[in-house]
Parts: structure tokens; C-alpha cells; sequence
């Protein structure tokens, strides 16, 4: 089957979605690579699910283009499908019947060779046990995994699942995530995660992209999202002399910014992070004392407040459109 | 489509409908209770006054007991479940699973009709097996029905329910509500045409209620006086009999197509 595997797993241009008046989708351009875990973040109602229903063609795009694994949708629908797994909003089954029977179901609408995983699928997300029993005795957490299970019954090179932590115990969401690195780095899947719990994108994800009102406002790696848009590595330095350092630090090449602030001085790095030795070796070589020199860890959820207030001020920053 | 596929797609839909204990147990009790309630009390009449009373069974029995379970509770336990297959996913909320297979929308309609109907007919099949254990085993040496009229009384019986579960599955994946579809379908098939039937000055009109042309087929007469319904037949041609069943078939099957396919999952 060609599945296009040099293209990206998804790839959407001008993607617009209006219910009448209200556009839900207003020109998404998103492109996930294959092979990693891909968050798309964003407050509730930005159009987080609105952009997997079309996707998966619960509903259909107002204008735009889409391709999933290399197929466009919807003129190639099925066969997009064929290798993707998805979870909409919370997953839901048939109350009445057990964990194996609602996978049945879901087999028998697909290829003939599905029944085949539907073992491997249960005692996967570790369900094997439970199986047997009605759905309706299951926890949040079982129906989440049996959500991932009946994913799994199609072999998915692509995984779409819309708030999938959703309702689970933080032990659960522990297990959710190493579930979703194995996938990623142990069998090569994408899995991409809708999701507003920045921290759980942060831990799960590669990289992601921040949604809001509709748009994409930024994407990219984690690491480059949670520094600004481009690669931004700062140091927090402490010294024994703050004004003579700042005068050092003002002059070198190795330092694009230097401000005081409550912990020391906050450094923005010119080039890369290993350059913080060599700015521990001038100051040092000019007889100020360092008595500390600290990488800043960077949070998304920091820049996704950031974004989303200054969105909320209308002040949308045309350096995080890049 | 895979024929493999088509089978394995409505043999899960049968799966979920037969797993449905709910449905099935009260569509299963809906039709044997009233023909086991008819055959005792007529027993107990012919057995307390044999001059005054017929005997349950016979080829009376068998009438009666046919015009009970084709006419009223046979198509009863077809709309519930029919209206259960055609609105199930969707009230369970897979049916978006099942569209995110990139299976046709028309095909997951396509597999409802026949496993609804499959489950259905074996629910009436009891009902008729009944039938006639009452019909031979309390006939009392009075005659009863031939080959020809057992196999024609089956087969008038599944039709008869098989048409109104069709309809079923149609109007309830058209409205995606079983509830309602469950009650607009019980009001209309089992009150609202009774009534119009009756009204003699709708004239020909009333050719075109379902049941009516259901009873074209009958083998048994449905005009005796005995049966649950106690109007005159609407006297139509075959041909007008054939059309307006099928009438009735294309149209809701169709719209249930049409909403399951057009529908946001």
C-alpha cells in the first residue's frame, strides 16, 4: 500500500471550517512530520476537535486542502484511513457489550486481517484480563485505553487522539504517556495530540502547534515554542559585582541581552548554549566573581499564556506567525 | 464492497442488537405473551362451555393467532428492534468510529437493514412456532390448517414484519433518535392507521397506508370479524399492493441512507 511515507503525516493548506457565521477554521497551514508525537494546543473552543472532525471527515472543510499519510481527503478518504487510528472527544462504545465484542465491531468494518489484532491490541494497552467484561463496567481510564486498543486494530502509521488524558488519575495519565513514547520511538507511529494541558503536551510531545480562535499561531519544536519562536537560550548568572558584570556583559559578542533582575542577572545567549563557559571565562578573566550560572528551563505553558493574553489583547505578534 | 466484509458488517450489527437483552426480551415477550394469554383463555372457554366456544387451536386458532402476531405484535417487535439497529451507533456515540475507518457511510447504513430484519424474524419465528403448537395441539378434533397455509401464513408473517423493520431502520437513521422514532412509528403504525383505514371517505387514499397493502398478501381473511382489526380491508390491486410496500421501503430506507451519509458524525 503507498501511504506516501516521505510526505508529512498531516498536512493542511487554508484549511477553513464556518458553522454559518462563526469560522471554527480560519486558513489552517499544520504540517506533522512522521515519526514523532505532535501536540496541537490550545484553549477550549480554538478548534482543536473542529480541525480532527474534518480531518477524519466527520464533517466537511468549508475551503482548503488536506492530506493524511500522503492521501488528500477527501477525494482518497478510505485509503488515508485505512492506517489511522482515532479517538474524537472521549471514547464511547457500546455499554452493553464487552471490551472484545466493541473491538469486533470496529474489526469487522475493517479489513478481514483485523480480527488478527485484536488480541495483541487488548493485551497492548493491557486490558486482555477485562476484556470479557461489559464496557460499562469499565473505568475512564479502561475506556481511554480501550480507545487506544481499537486505534491499534488498524496498525496506524498515524494516530489522532483528541484530549486523551482526559478523566484519568495521574497515574493513569504516567502510563498514557509512556504508552504514547513507545508508540512514537519504539514503532515509529505519529501520534498526534489535541490537547489543552500544556504540560502534558510539553512531557509527551516532540514538537506542537498553539491554536486559538482558529488559527495557528505558532509551531514547531517544543524546545523552540517554550524559548519564542526561535532558538532562545538565557542563563540566570549570580555575581559578586552586578554592575561591573553588566558593563562586561554589555560589550560582548557572545551576549545578545543582559538585564538585572530579582535572581541576578538574566542573560540572552547570541549563539549557542555551550557559549555560557566562555561567558563564565571572561567574567572570571576580568575578576568578577561568579557564584552562579544557571540555564533558564523554558515552559510552554508560560509562552502559551504569554500568546494567548497578548491574543486576548488583540496584539497578535507577527514574529510568532513565522 | 468485500463480500467477506458485508457478512462480518452485519454480523457485528446482529452482535449488537442480539447482545440488547432489553429489546430482546421485551420484543420476544410482546410477541409470545399475547398469543399465549389468547390460546389459554380460549382453552379455559372451551374447556368450561365446549358448545358455546371453539377450540383454541384449529384452523380458527391458527387465524386469530396469525392476525395477532403478523398484524399487531410481530411488526411491534420489528419496530423496536428496527429503531434500535437504525439509531444504535449514533445513541451510543460510535458512530463516528465507525465513519473514522473510512468504511462508507452507506455501507454501515447498508449492514442495519438485514441484521435489524435477521433478529427480528427469529424473535417471530418463536412467535409462530407457538402458533402453532397452539393450533395443532388444542385444535380438539376440529381441522386444522394444510402445508400450503402454514408456509403462506410463515412467509405472509415475515414479510410483514420484515417491511416494517426495514421502515424502522430507515426512520430511525433518518431521525437518530430511537425514542422518537420508537413512538412516531408505534403511533402511526399501530394507531394512527387503524384509524384512517376505517374512514371510509379517505376513500382509494387509504391505499397508501403501509398496512393495507401489507394485508393484500394475507392468506387468511382479515375482514371475519375475528381479528384485532375490525375494519373492511381497503380493496386494492397487486400491483398497487406491491408498489405502495415498495413505496414505503425506498423512501424511509432512502432517507435513512441519505441522513447517514450527509450527517456530521
Amino acid at each position: 500500500m503507498d501511504t506516501g511515507s516521505q510526505q508529512p503525516a498531516i498536512e493542511t493548506s487554508g484549511l477553513t471550517k464556518r458553522f454559518g457565521e462563526r469560522t471554527a477554521l480560519d486558513g489552517i497551514d499544520l504540517q506533522v512530520p512522521r515519526g514523532c508525537a505532535f501536540g496541537f494546543l490550545g484553549p477550549n473552543g480554538a478548534g482543536k476537535t473542529t480541525i480532527i472532525r474534518t480531518l477524519l471527515g466527520l464533517t466537511h472543510a468549508t475551503s482548503g486542502s488536506m492530506r493524511l499519510l500522503g492521501h488528500p481527503v477527501p477525494a482518497e478518504r478510505a485509503q488515508a484511513l485505512q492506517r489511522v487510528g482515532a479517538i474524537v472527544e472521549e471514547p464511547r462504545f457500546h455499554m452493553h457489550l464487552t471490551g472484545r465484542e466493541n473491538l469486533r465491531i470496529v474489526a469487522a468494518v475493517r479489513s478481514p486481517e483485523t480480527y488478527a489484532r485484536i488480541e495483541p491490541a487488548l493485551t497492548r494497552v493491557g486490558l486482555a484480563e477485562r476484556a470479557g467484561h461489559k464496557v460499562k463496567s469499565y473505568s475512564m481510564g479502561m475506556r481511554q485505553r480501550l480507545g487506544v486498543a481499537r486505534c491499534l486494530l488498524a496498525d496506524p502509521l498515524l494516530l489522532i487522539l483528541d484530549e486523551p488524558t482526559n478523566g484519568l488519575d495521574p497515574g493513569g495519565i504516567q502510563e498514557f504517556r509512556e504508552m504514547i513514547r513507545a508508540m512514537v520511538e519504539q514503532e515509529g507511529r505519529t501520534v498526534f495530540i489535541s490537547s489543552h494541558l500544556l504540560d502534558e503536551v510539553e512531557k509527551t510531545c516532540d514538537a506542537a502547534a498553539i491554536v486559538d480562535r482558529g488559527k495557528i499561531v505558532t509551531q514547531g519544536a517544543i524546545a523552540d515554542l517554550a524559548a519564542g519562536g526561535g532558538a532562545r537560550h538565557e542563563l540566570i548568572l549570580g555575581v559578586d559585582d552586578r554592575d561591573r558584570a553588566l558593563a562586561l556583559l554589555g560589550t560582548s559578542e557572545l551576549v545578545a541581552e543582559a538585564r538585572p533582575d530579582d535572581e541576578g542577572i538574566r542573560v540572552v545567549l547570541a549563539g549557542d548554549p555551550q557559549t555560557a563557559a566562555q561567558i563564565n571565562a571572561e567574567l572570571v578573566r576580568a575578576g568578577v566573581g561568579v557564584t552562579r550560572l544557571e540555564p533558564v528551563r523554558h515552559s510552554l505553558e508560560q509562552r502559551f499564556l504569554q500568546i494567548t493574553s497578548r491574543l486576548d489583547a488583540d496584539l497578535v505578534p507577527e514574529e510568532l506567525k513565522a | 464492497m468485500n463480500p467477506t466484509i458485508a457478512i462480518r458488517m452485519v454480523g457485528a450489527d446482529f452482535l449488537k442488537l442480539r447482545k440488547k437483552r432489553g429489546t430482546l426480551i421485551w420484543a420476544l415477550v410482546l410477541t409470545l405473551a399475547p398469543l399465549l394469554i389468547f390460546f389459554i383463555v380460549k382453552a379455559v372457554q372451551h374447556s368450561s362451555s365446549p358448545a358455546e366456544h371453539s377450540p383454541a387451536g384449529g384452523i380458527g386458532g391458527y387465524q386469530d393467532a396469525l392476525r395477532v402476531l403478523a398484524f399487531f405484535f410481530g411488526p411491534l417487535a420489528g419496530i423496536m428492534i428496527g429503531t434500535d439497529g437504525g439509531a444504535g451507533d449514533l445513541a451510543a456515540g460510535v458512530f463516528r468510529d465507525l465513519v473514522v475507518t473510512g468504511r462508507s457511510r452507506l455501507a454501515l447504513f447498508g449492514a442495519r437493514i438485514p441484521a435489524a430484519v435477521g433478529l427480528t424474524w427469529l424473535v417471530v419465528l418463536a412467535g409462530y412456532a407457538l402458533t402453532l403448537i397452539g393450533t395443532y395441539a388444542l385444535s380438539s378434533g376440529t381441522p386444522t390448517p394444510g402445508g400450503a397455509l402454514v408456509v403462506n401464513g410463515l412467509l405472509f408473517t415475515l414479510f410483514s414484519t420484515g417491511v416494517i423493520c426495514v421502515v424502522a431502520v430507515g426512520f430511525a437513521s433518518l431521525t437518530g433518535s430511537r425514542p422518537a422514532a420508537l413512538t412516531v412509528l408505534i403511533g402511526w403504525q399501530l394507531i394512527a392507521s387503524r384509524i384512517l383505514e376505517n374512514i371510509e371517505s379517505l376513500g382509494s387514499s387509504r391505499e397508501l397506508i403501509l398496512s393495507q397493502a401489507i394485508a393484500h398478501f394475507s392468506p387468511i381473511s382479515l375482514n371475519d370479524g375475528h381479528g384485532p382489526r375490525g375494519g373492511e380491508v381497503v380493496t386494492m390491486s397487486t400491483g398497487a399492493a406491491v408498489a405502495v410496500t415498495l413505496a414505503w421501503i425506498v423512501i424511509f430506507a432512502g432517507l435513512g441512507a441519505w441522513r447517514t451519509r450527509t450527517m456530521d458524525a
